[in-house]
């Protein structure tokens, strides 16, 4: 199980801010990410414009995730 | 001082803090909330929100890529959440270097990165819905068809 957490435009889109996955050992975050459109397939024509973070750090589709890792979807910054 | 906070940035109080005996120029970059207004609507206030800790570690960053590149002594940057009121500051950046060149660089810098790498989203609430910033999602659809 891992957490995930939505931002912005992406929280919008799944309806929630956070929830838990299961995921199978070893995923790597291209592989968790049509595990998540499963439960909120409105995230996905946003995919090209996303970000992913885990545990805090930017992350690419090729990094693992562990139990209990928490992977943050990020629309694009828009501070300042 | 790196932060990110819920209520008015002091400006004032950051520039006094950044004054040092072995600085020479203290460059000060505000951002404050643009009103923009199309086909009758306008905007009435910015929203924002941070994935924190790790906004606040990306600031840090920040800083210490600064340091690496310009002999500065001082910096600073404050980003503020919430709902920010038009013409408002929402994110100051205060520098001070010995020298003015530093200064302005470093400052012209901060504010570039902070724009590129700080997880932190901002929406537009307008009269007639809202639109975050960079996703064009939103519930007022004729803004999410703008460029």
């Amino acid at each position: 199980m891992i957490k995930v957490l939505f931002f912005g435009a992406a929280a919008d889109r799944a309806r929630t801010r956070e929830r838990g996955l299961d995921v199978p050992d070893g995923a790597t975050l291209a592989e968790v990410w049509p595990l998540i459109v499963e439960q909120h397939a409105e995230l996905a024509p946003m995919r090209d414009t996303l970000a992913f973070a885990v545990n805090g750090e930017y992350a690419r589709g090729e990094d693992t995730v562990s139990p209990g890792d928490e992977v943050a979807v990020l629309p694009p910054v828009s501070g300042g | 001082m790196f932060a990110i906070v819920d209520g008015a940035i002091d400006v004032g109080a950051l520039i006094a803090g950044a004054q040092r005996p072995d600085c020479g120029a203290i460059a000060t970059f505000v951002g404050t909330t643009r009103v923009d207004q199309s086909e009758g609507a306008s905007v009435e206030h910015l929203e924002y929100e941070a994935y924190r800790p790790m906004a606040d570690s990306k600031l840090e960053e920040i800083g210490a890529e600064i340091e690496a590149r310009w002999d500065v002594r001082y910096v600073s940057i404050v980003h503020r959440l919430g709902r920010v009121d038009p013409g408002e500051a929402s994110v100051v950046i205060v520098v001070a270097s010995p020298r003015r060149g530093p200064a302005f660089e470093a400052s012209r810098y901060a504010i570039e990165r902070v724009k590129e790498v700080v997880p932190i989203w901002k929406r537009e609430v307008w009269s007639d819905g809202y639109v975050w910033v960079g996703s064009q999602v939103g519930t007022r659809e004729p803004a999410a068809e703008k460029p």
